[in-house]
């Protein structure tokens, strides 16, 4: 054993799950948020936003080990077509009447969340986890 | 009787679950990345072969490798929450008895020593 620097890396390492979950949990807040939003600033209906994320790898040993997990910038999802609803009242609606609204899934999104916060508690456990062990290895100095 | 290789191999058994702390740390963190499959650490059972074959267990270094056995979901993940919890408090179990053997060999040696 080295010291205490495993379990601090530990530690880290669902650090970074944590903080990769509530980016992903903050970009589906908006996602909801923006469910039914037809104006935006570059003009059409909100687009869905994903997060990605991949895992953070360290060269040791010879050998890339996993010590957690980030996110990479948020990207937009341009493949799901936005939805049209035919509404002629509508401020937003086009010359034939219909309405674009954003590509947002609200119960994929709701998935998501779930799934999300199911992670989140899993590398607050793990966390947790670290702290025990490295309370039984001071046991041991006593 | 205390024994000088069995406090090694005890400390070596709890480096070996530290370090499988934190692959099964790094599974749960990466429980959404796509494409990652989870990595699991072997060493009790190298250990244990070793020792049955009447070989030098100080030659058996813990092995972390790729567990492709598990099944993947579409996105090529083929992480488990609820395996990688069982798994972690597993490891912490056997963390704790080994650092419970190991206490008690060192209040063996401090008997030893006090009565000496």
């Amino acid at each position: 054993m080295q010291g205490f620097d495993g379990f601090f890396t530990g530690m880290r390492i669902s650090a970074s799950g944590l903080t990769a979950e509530r980016e992903r949990m903050d970009v589906i807040a908006e996602n909801l948020a923006n469910a039914r939003t037809t104006r935006t600033p570059e003009g059409g209906p909100y687009r869905r936003k994903v997060v990605i994320f991949e895992p953070l790898l360290q060269e040791l040993e010879g050998e890339q080990r996993s010590v957690g997990v980030q996110s990479l910038p948020v990207q937009q999802d341009r493949a799901t077509d936005f939805e049209r609803v035919l509404d002629p009242g509508h401020p937003d609606a086009g010359p034939d009447g219909m309405v674009l609204y954003p590509n947002v899934n609200t119960v994929m999104e709701m998935a998501d969340l779930i799934t999300s916060m199911r992670a989140y508690e899993a590398n607050l456990t793990a966390q947790e986890n670290f702290v025990r062990m490295a309370e039984r290895a001071l046991e041991l100095l006593r | 009787m205390l024994q000088p290789t069995a406090t090694d191999l005890l400390v070596r058994m709890l480096g070996a679950c530290e370090l499988r702390a934190r692959v099964v740390s790094a599974n749960i963190a990466n429980s959404n990345t796509p494409g990652y499959v989870r990595r699991v650490v072997r060493f009790e059972e190298l250990l244990r072969r070793e020792l049955l074959q009447g070989g030098d267990p100080a030659r058996v270094l813990p092995q972390t490798s790729a567990d492709l056995s598990a099944p993947a979901r579409p996105d090529g993940n083929n992480v488990n929450l609820e395996l990688e919890l069982n798994a972690m408090r597993e490891n912490r179990l056997l963390y704790e008895s080994y650092s419970s053997i190991l206490r008690s060999h060192f209040e063996l040696l401090e008997t030893a020593i006090a009565s000496g």
